[in-house]
């Protein structure tokens, strides 16, 4: 319930808990046989700058492939990052080693989309949700045992679970055992990357609830990633959105729906349908031309401008938006946000004009 | 009653099934193949362990009496008859499983754990060591098997030609094994809950060992299986090509393919024994070693 009472005002000003600068995660392209040649870079998060308050839900959407999954791994180094930095608590993690971020461990976890990978299917429900336990030495052996049937409690599981395995669960099931692993260790913070794309909608609404319930219970936060704008609306605080690796509009949730500015978010929301006959045929959805353009060659200055259908003969093409805050809590990276939100702007027909067919290399890595 | 109600009254109806090798336990045995192909297996074990009790005669003795013509047929003397020399073949038979199966056990072993070693290494570690090794696999592959093995037999180490044998065969079944378990490993190792262990703050060496070695095992179990029937083949291709064990009168099942090939036209019964002892033995490993790999196949779960 927290996220719709809370409302935006609801974000409390206790600080940070998460500060990404400028963070970029590229994949480079290698091949060869033996010595491997690098032929350019896979740039799923490109430039992020944001931060995460402590206590709140981030929602961060985007269609698949914008860099939205990396972004949460980097933040919990599970990539490293090519570039920019990452704050956790105050304490700089850009480049901190494995064993160094061991300890640090105990206060992020993560949540994953599929319930079925996520779970060792050789380990037991007990062995799973107890490992992060074992892995930082907090429990005997027998205290532990306790607290995995504490934790399947809290997930709303039988405490006699702890003795199945994986395959015997339901997707919803093992989405709570997720949960549990994750919040084996009394995490602060909580990287859930899509965990209800994979259920069924009765379900999804069981876990989003119950997501809520233990935000609530254990002084949670959240980063929220997912595509669909429903869900996120609901459980969200403050809405990212991303597109192609970078953040493109951030907002208050109800905000972002009542007044998108960015273009890509208003096609974004315009395709969501409204359960409302009348309405919905009257309704001119934007459609977007195109695909998303290759993260490996992105378009030059404004990404979104290859399918952008407000697309304007200057400045879009050639200079790169920054975030700009246009008001309270609300910024978004779009030259013409002010004309487009004012109607001065209006959408006509896209033709794709940049081909992301061939790939040039991006990135030429200097001479070491 | 709520849906998370049902959901954990349906749970506690359903009786545990135990963990995913208990369940290809369960699958292999219903498997008919792969109880014939154990049927075969066991025996063959059975035979080999308990030689010197099964076997009427000793193998390698020479009657000082020969009978008058030569190699009579099976009698209640001799069920299998006897060879040109008058050795008793069932006795030879016996005492040929006997070898095959530890040269095929041992050769498998070395291969299995040098080529695990190998493709842990090389699929763990990944980029440059990865690149060396498996190149290095790549050439042996290149080579033909039972090629590689004349060769490294042929090299004539200070061993006795019995672990000559288990090192040639095992060295040709190293790559096998590399690649498979680096092919293995490079899969498991993008699984997410090997991402879920790492966020978690688990140690490399506690991931590769309890999250993705356990789940890399099973196409290396079925290979093991199936390197095993050609383990047998290979040691009797050997001996029938006169590079199995030194004494000639040592019985080996290709030793004596070999014997009876000369006597081929007049008495085919001497290459029929040895030859069924073969093709059964081997059967029975690739029967099982396919009912392995079905049973083991995550995919075909709860087909029965």
């Amino acid at each position: 319930m927290g996220a719709l009472e809370r409302g935006c005002d609801g974000v409390s000003s206790n600080g940070s808990l998460v500060k990404l600068e400028d963070l970029r995660v590229w994949f480079p392209i290698k091949s060869g046989l033996v010595l491997d040649r690098h032929i350019g870079d896979i740039k799923a998060v490109d430039g992020v700058t944001m931060e995460i308050q402590r206590g709140e839900t981030l929602g961060l959407v985007g269609e698949s492939g914008c860099g939205k999954s990396t972004v949460g791994r980097a933040i919990l180094r599970l990539y490293k990052p090519t570039g920019g930095r990452i704050e956790f608590a105050g304490q700089d993690i850009t480049t901190l080693s494995e064993g160094e971020l061991r300890p640090l461990r105990r206060q992020m976890q993560m949540v994953f989309q599929d319930p079925f990978a996520s779970l060792n299917p050789r380990h037991s429900v007990g062995r799973i949700v107890g490992e992060p336990l074992r892995a930082h030495g907090l429990a005997t052996r027998r205290e532990a045992a306790g607290r995995v049937r504490e934790l399947l409690q809290i997930v709303g599981l039988p405490a006699d679970a702890t003795s199945r395995y994986p395959h015997e669960f339901s997707g919803g099931q093992r989405q709570r055992i997720g949960l549990a692993r994750a919040l084996a260790v009394n995490p602060d913070f909580i990287v859930a990357d899509e965990p209800v794309s994979a259920l069924d909608v009765s379900i999804q609404a069981q876990i989003i609830n119950l997501l809520e319930r233990l935000q609530d219970e254990f002084d949670l936060t959240y980063l929220f990633i997912a595509h669909d704008l429903a869900v996120v609306r609901h459980i969200s605080d403050r809405i990212a959105v991303m597109y192609l690796g970078m953040i493109v509009e951030v907002s208050p949730a109800d905000e972002l729906y009542e007044n998108p500015l960015h273009p890509y978010t208003i096609s974004l929301l315009s395709a969501v349908p409204i359960p409302d006959p009348e309405v919905e045929l009257k309704r001119q959805p934007i459609l977007l031309a195109g695909d998303l353009p290759s993260p490996a060659n992105p378009p030059p200055a404004c990404r979104f401008h290859t399918r952008c259908p407000y697309i304007q003969p200057t400045r879009c093409r050639d200079e790169v938006p920054e975030l700009r805050k246009l008001a309270e809590g609300h910024t978004v990276a779009c030259h013409w946000a002010e004309q487009i939100k004012a109607g001065e702007i209006t959408p006509h027909e896209v033709d794709p004009v940049f081909d992301p067919g061939t790939m040039v290399p991006a990135y030429e890595p200097p001479p070491d | 009653m709520s849906i998370a109600e049902i959901e954990s009254a349906e749970l506690a109806l359903e009786s545990s099934t135990g963990g995913l090798w208990r369940e290809a336990w369960f699958r292999l045995r219903r498997n008919p193949g792969a109880i014939v192909g154990a049927f075969f297996v066991l025996t063959f074990v059975v035979i080999a362990a308990f030689a010197p009790l099964i076997a009427p005669y000793d193998p390698t003795i020479v009657p000082t009496v020969l009978p008058e013509t030569c190699c009579p047929g099976p009698s209640s003397a001799h069920w299998f008859g006897v060879n040109v020399i008058g050795q008793d073949t069932f006795s030879r038979v016996i005492y040929g499983a006997r070898l095959s199966l530890v040269v095929g056990i041992v050769s498998v072993a070395v291969g299995l754990s040098v080529g695990m070693f190998l493709g842990a290494i090389a699929g763990y570690i990944g980029g440059f060591v990865d690149s060396v090794i498996m190149r290095c696999m790549d050439v042996l592959l290149a080579i033909p098997g039972l090629l590689l093995a004349i060769g490294i037999v042929a090299l004539d180490l200070p061993f006795d030609r019995l672990y000559q044998l288990m090192i040639a065969i095992g060295v040709t079944n190293i790559p096998i094994f590399a690649r498979l378990l680096r092919g293995s490993i490079l899969a498991q190792r993008e699984n997410d809950f090997v991402l879920a262990a790492r966020s978690v703050g688990v140690k490399r060496p506690t991931i590769l060992f309890s999250h993705i070695l356990p789940n890399a095992m099973s196409p290396m179990i079925v290979q093991g299986t199936l390197a095993l029937a050609t383990a047998i083949i290979d040691v009797a291709a050997l001996g029938f090509l006169g590079l199995g064990p030194q004494d000639p009168s040592t019985p080996e099942w290709g030793n004596m393919l070999a014997d009876a090939q000369d006597y081929l036209s007049s008495q085919p019964l001497l290459a029929v024994f040895p030859g069924i002892a073969i093709v059964i033995s081997v059967l029975g490993f690739n029967l099982i070693g396919d009912g392995m790999r079905e049973a083991l196949d995550p995919k075909l779960r709860g087909r029965a």
